[in-house]
């Protein structure tokens, strides 16, 4: 029965965020055939009306909204999500060609912060107090205090110019020929290595507060001192109680991130010339790329609200305390 | 006796270079070091300009032109002028309605099929057919019919004279291949390996919209000219300076007040060489012009803009936000590296006592504490001269110091920086009072057209026939005469108060390759880029393949031939003092037996 | 412990005591007028401590005009999603019937992708200072009103409430009295996180180019330090770049450790304090 309702809820929210994302770009000012005309541009594009009525035609923007929103909504049942104005392309595809690249950067990033995190929260909580734990606290309170912007930027000053070890831009090397799938692969860790440290660094924090707060609250607990009293070994609690307890949280924030951070990758996207969702949205915008930016919404709504949606369900099978109503 | 010689000469002469084009094209394929230039296609996130077909390239300038390089157009520019390219030569009628073209007899498609008269009557038949679609152009309309006289000769009817024919038609709409495109029938969706088969220098291997990247190939086959590299790459780099000092890329361009950056290559590297361009761009304020005092009061007063004109100091707008990179504007809007420009416009020089004296005239005379002029009583408006200053965000600063300057007369600003959506709708609707915005391709008169031309308020019968007359007058130096006059009235008029032209440069590594310039007048309907097909080929004629037709490369043909030791009159074929291609061109034709080259 | 929280907590709030002392005094304490015009990009001097930018500001002068509008922004943002969120969650928690509503309406905006739907508004709206704030406004007040009704949820459990219901003690007066002291300390640390959240976020705008061109914040000036060409090949970066970087770096520093001392002391059994701008 919860889950029934829960999935009804999701559906409610997310039909709530289509239609905002259907009437926000609309009810801004432009049109979307208004770029096209911005004189500001290298060349500017002379529009008749007659043309412009034409191609407002051709993309179905001259229908009344209500068709619209309409052959919106039937468009994404069927999957179809449109055809992208500036991009000349469907949505779909558009969006795809981007989406491979964020994932594996955020994809990347994350197993690298999650793990990391977890074992520097765990040691720091593990040394509560002493000079370990205050060393790792202010280390990480500092490097979280970055903006990732600013984060990757001195990274890419410092590794990719400075020192030249690293690229700062792209995602693999232009058209490189390789000579095994593994000089690939090698290839495109390289570009990865930049953009996916700044991320690790700017997330960190997260994983790390909470793994470590976990830990003090069930070394606290009063199992732990049970096992302490019958002289069982450190590493034997930690790994046998703290841990397997502290692990819950993390995995319900860790969903509930993943969904938000598709978007969060635009500033290190714009520091490196790294290809992803964030640059395309700010195209999109841009652009008053009505379609595309419908697309995208749809695709980070799907994102956030299936990763809660996981969350609660993991949440809800692995903690025995939360009854099942 | 002599001429025939000659021409006997220079046909086994030109037949022998093409041979041995074609010999060494087939070396250089066989050879492992491929030769790869590398461009910097932009910045994060506007680097990608579309698939390069016909329908579906952006419509922007550098999408236009990465599509040019696949597809041909019938004439071309250099950075001389217009230049032959899919036609060899071509005539006019006395009206200027009938267009006679020649065409190449050795151009193919890439997938080797031959190019014939029927696919130029195709291209301009499908276009009619998709208006609009092609988003780049609107004057297919101009045409009324196409005749195909053989397979090489193709005669286009205009529906009115069209003084601009050759450069905005002729040398804009890519030709098609008819085999692929007679059955495509929405070609904004096409985007098949086919729907970049063309005539031109380069062929498409791979396109990456997601890496914001284009991969070409030499085409070794190419009619009008020896390749000089076997691989093109544009691609997406983070920062373009240190793309081109790591050798990540072999050429980068700059623009307006990113003159910094050039400085600093002239300076510390002087293993790059820069070429300077003009940007054929002009930043501007638009007034409100508006008759009806309920909108355009107060800048529908000519002495109040004139006012306005004369506090703006352009100087220091060009020295402290463009950085000296680039020049204050001519008020007549047309860039003076253009043929169209007018020297003699009305200048406003800044001095702010004048423009005190012009408003204190008007009636504008009291001020507030914070020294803001008040409207005079009775006026449209009362209260403080003050009024917002719409700009795209990227024009801030100009904007800020224009907020600075008005202060010191008297007129209170308040900056309003959007994206251009916003913009565009109060420009449309006349809901504002002055906006700052740029405008590009000033180097073609057409732009001088109202409509287009974000004046909407602007109103000027006399203008406008003056434009009408102008766009079907086919004698050069008349029409010219007539965009003068244009120019004139705008910059007495002030519907718009230009303020700068920056400058472009374009800076890359000459041991790659050393050809690139800049297009006069710009590339196609006037693209100020740097990336002209023409950089990729060393042409007939350029006997010392440097990439550039010069005196001498005409010269040591003929010296071949009629073993002169002076330079011959026959060198400059049209006798414009300039050696370029439609010299070589010229002898060509009248080889082949064809009527000469009319440059209209 | 003790001994670091109360380390961290002086070392936060001296930190920010510099921030406001700039902010406040920042006629005094700059050099120069920032709208003023000198040689651009001059490099490092005597008159020029940190040069001057693309078009001749002075940067120090712009950094210690820039503190102003950077700590305004976050304070006027914090203080008002504040007053609405816990108002909100006093009257959720306290009153079942509109506490569910209340309650949904958080988890829609709360769902909603908060940092698109921000540069999709930002890029049409006006980029000035208020535009901003109304636009973090909007989601700034959900956070503090979940987590207070939650608070509200188990204060109101309490016997003395009960008491005073008995004695006649109206809701009002429960809420005022009772319930509302017991939420201040939570109310502190969430402002701070939203202080938090709000400098980084508004930086991040404008590192997009979607901030106020015409009041120059720390992320304006470092947003035109990144648009400028040389930033990377050159030196420039080290006084144009990194100042306003660090500028916000130590701000959000001096936050988090005054927020993490107060949370320490409030409330051991303390939450993550990081809510970075992707959320």
């Amino acid at each position: 029965m919860h889950q029934i309702s829960k999935l009804a809820y999701y559906f409610v929210i997310v039909l709530i965020i289509l239609s905002i994302n259907f009437s926000l770009p609309r009810a801004m000012p432009g049109d979307a055939l208004s770029y096209l005309t911005d004189p500001g541009a290298d060349i500017p594009v002379r529009m008749t009306e007659e043309k412009r009525e034409i191609l407002l035609a051709y993309y179905g923007l001259d229908k009344p909204l209500s068709e619209q929103y309409i052959t919106y909504m039937v468009g994404i049942i069927r999957g179809d999500l449109g055809w992208s104005i500036y991009y000349s392309a469907p949505v779909l595809e558009v969006i795809l060609g981007r989406l491979k690249w964020t994932l594996i950067l955020v994809g990347t990033s994350t197993a690298i912060y999650i793990t990391l995190g977890i074992l520097l929260g765990a040691t720091s909580a593990w040394a509560r107090g002493r000079k370990r734990d205050m060393g790792l606290l202010i280390s990480i309170i500092s490097i979280s205090s970055f903006p990732s912007f600013f984060l990757g930027i001195l990274l890419a000053i410092i590794f990719g110019i400075k020192l030249d070890i690293f690229p700062i831009s792209g995602a693999q090397t232009a058209f490189a020929t390789y000579s095994s799938p593994l000089e690939e692969i090698f290839d495109i860790l390289h570009h990865l290595v930049l953009p996916a440290a700044t991320l690790v660094l700017s997330h960190i924090g997260g994983t790390y507060f909470l793994m470590r707060n976990s830990m003090l609250g069930v070394l606290g607990e009063d199992y732990i001192m049970t096992a302490r009293a019958k002289g069982l070994s450190e590493r034997y609690i930690l790994h046998k109680h703290a841990l397997t307890n502290a692990l819950l949280p993390i995995v319900t924030m860790t969903a509930m991130t993943v969904g938000f951070m598709i978007m969060g990758t635009i500033f290190v996207e714009t520091v490196f010339a790294y290809p992803g969702i964030g640059n395309l949205l700010y195209n999109a915008v841009s652009y008053n790329d009505y379609p595309l930016l419908q697309g995208i919404f749809l695709f980070l709504t799907i994102a956030i609200v299936g990763a809660n949606f996981i969350a609660d369900m993991i949440y809800i099978r692995l903690d025995p305390r939360v009854n099942h109503e | 006796m002599k001429k025939t010689v000659l021409i006997l000469a220079v046909l086994l002469c030109s037949m022998a270079f093409s041979a041995s084009v074609l010999a060494e094209n087939d070396g250089v394929a066989a050879m492992d070091s491929d030769k790869t230039v590398k461009m910097a296609g932009g910045t994060p996130g506007g680097a990608d300009w579309g698939y390069p077909a016909p329908f579906t390239f952006y419509p922007r300038g550098p999408g236009y032109s990465r599509m040019s390089l696949l597809f041909d157009t019938l004439t071309w520019k250099d950075a001389d002028g217009v230049i032959p390219a899919l036609a060899d030569g071509w005539t006019v009628s006395d009206d200027g309605k009938t267009w006679t073209f020649y065409l190449d007899r050795n151009a193919r498609w890439h997938d080797n099929e031959l190019f014939t008269a029927d696919d130029v009557k195709f291209t301009i038949e499908y276009m009619q057919d998709h208006e609009g679609e092609f988003t780049w152009f609107e004057a297919i309309n101009y045409i009324n019919d196409v005749q195909v006289i053989d397979d090489y000769t193709v005669v286009i009817d205009l529906n009115a004279p069209m003084a601009s024919f050759l450069v905005d038609i002729a040398g804009n709409v890519p030709i098609l291949p008819e085999h692929i495109w007679c059955d495509v029938s929405d070609p904004r969706t096409f985007k098949d390996d086919d729907a970049v088969i063309g005539t031109g220098p380069l062929k498409l291997v791979d396109y990456d919209s997601a890496m914001s990247s284009y991969q070409y190939e030499a085409n070794y086959d190419y009619y009008d000219g020896k390749l000089l590299v076997d691989e093109f790459i544009s691609m997406e780099v983070g920062d373009a300076p240190a793309a081109l000092k790591t050798g990540d890329v072999d050429e980068v361009s700059f623009w307006g007040s990113e003159i910094i950056a050039v400085q600093d290559f002239k300076d510390n590297h002087p293993e790059f060489t820069i070429v300077t361009g003009p940007s054929f761009w002009v930043l501007q304020v638009i007034f409100n012009c508006d008759a009806d005092d309920t909108k355009g009061y107060p800048t529908n007063i000519l002495e109040f803009r004139q006012a306005i004109a004369h506090g703006i100091d352009r100087d220091e707008i060009v020295s402290q936000v463009l950085n000296d990179g680039g020049i204050p504007a001519n008020t007549g809007i047309m860039h003076p590296d253009s043929i169209w420009y007018n020297p003699d416009c009305a200048v406003y020089e800044y001095n702010p006592d004048t423009a005190n004296d012009i408003l204190d005239s008007l009636g504008f005379t009291e001020k507030n504490s914070e020294g803001i002029r008040q409207y005079p009583a009775g006026a449209e408006r009362s209260g403080n001269v003050e009024f917002y200053l719409y700009t795209t965000g990227k024009f801030s600063r100009e904007a800020g110091l224009i907020q600075t300057d008005l202060a010191a007369i008297g007129i209170g600003i308040y900056v309003s920086p959007s994206t251009w959506g916003p913009i565009d709708d109060r420009l449309k609707a006349g809901n504002f009072d002055m906006v700052i915005s740029g405008h590009g391709g000033i180097s073609n008169p057409q732009i001088m057209r109202i409509p287009s031309w974000p004046a909407s308020t602007y109103q000027n019968s006399e203008y406008d026939s003056i434009f009408t007359a102008q766009e079907v007058e086919m004698d050069l130096d008349t029409r010219k005469e007539l965009v003068d006059q244009l120019q004139e009235v705008v910059a007495d008029d002030l519907p718009v108060y230009t303020l700068y032209h920056p400058y472009m440069w374009c800076v890359y590594n000459p041991e790659v390759l050393d050809t690139w310039f800049y297009t006069r007048d710009g590339i196609g309907i006037g693209i100020p880029l740097e990336l002209n097909k023409l950089i990729f080929l060393a042409r007939y004629g350029d006997a010392n393949e440097n990439g550039e037709i010069s005196m001498q490369d005409v010269t040591k043909m003929e010296r071949m031939i009629l073993e002169l030791d002076d330079e011959s009159d026959m060198a400059d074929a049209n006798q414009d003092d300039e050696i370029n291609m439609q010299d070589v061109t010229h002898i060509e034709l009248i080889i082949l037996g064809r009527a000469p080259i009319r440059i209209g | 412990m003790i001994e670091g929280r109360k380390i961290l907590g002086s070392i936060g709030l001296g930190i920010l005591t510099i921030f406001v002392i700039v902010a406040v005094f920042a006629p005094y304490i700059a050099p120069h007028d920032p709208h003023q015009m000198y040689r651009p990009m001059e490099h490092p001097s005597s008159s020029h401590l940190l040069g001057t930018n693309d078009i001749g500001n002075d940067i120090l002068s712009e950094i210690v005009y820039g503190t102003r509008v950077s700590l305004f922004i976050a304070f006027v943002v914090s203080v008002i999603s504040m007053l609405v969120g816990t108002s909100l969650g006093l009257v959720a928690g306290y009153f079942d019937k509109v506490g569910f509503l209340i309650m949904r309406v958080v988890d829609v905006v709360l769902t909603i992708p908060r940092l698109p739907l921000i540069i999709v508004i930002a890029s049409f709206i006006r980029p000035s200072i208020w535009n901003l704030i109304a636009l973090f406004l909007i989601f700034g007040w959900t956070m503090p009103a979940r987590i207070i009704r939650s608070e509200v949820l188990t204060l109101r459990r309490r016997y003395y409430i009960d008491a005073t219901k008995m004695i006649g003690g109206s809701d009002f007066y429960i809420l005022w009295r009772h319930i509302l002291p017991n939420v201040i300390p939570l109310v502190v640390v969430q402002f701070i996180m939203e202080a938090i959240h709000v400098i980084l976020a508004e930086s991040g705008l404008c590192f997009l180019g979607l901030g106020d061109p015409v009041a120059m914040s720390w992320g304006m000036v470092f947003h035109y330090a990144f648009e400028c060409p040389i930033i990377y090949v050159s030196d420039v970066w080290m006084w144009w770049m990194l100042p306003p970087g660090l500028c916000i770096v130590f701000t959000v520093l001096g936050l988090t450790f005054v927020g993490y001392a107060l949370e320490e002391t409030f409330n051991p059994k303390l939450k993550n304090p990081f809510g970075g701008m992707e959320r």
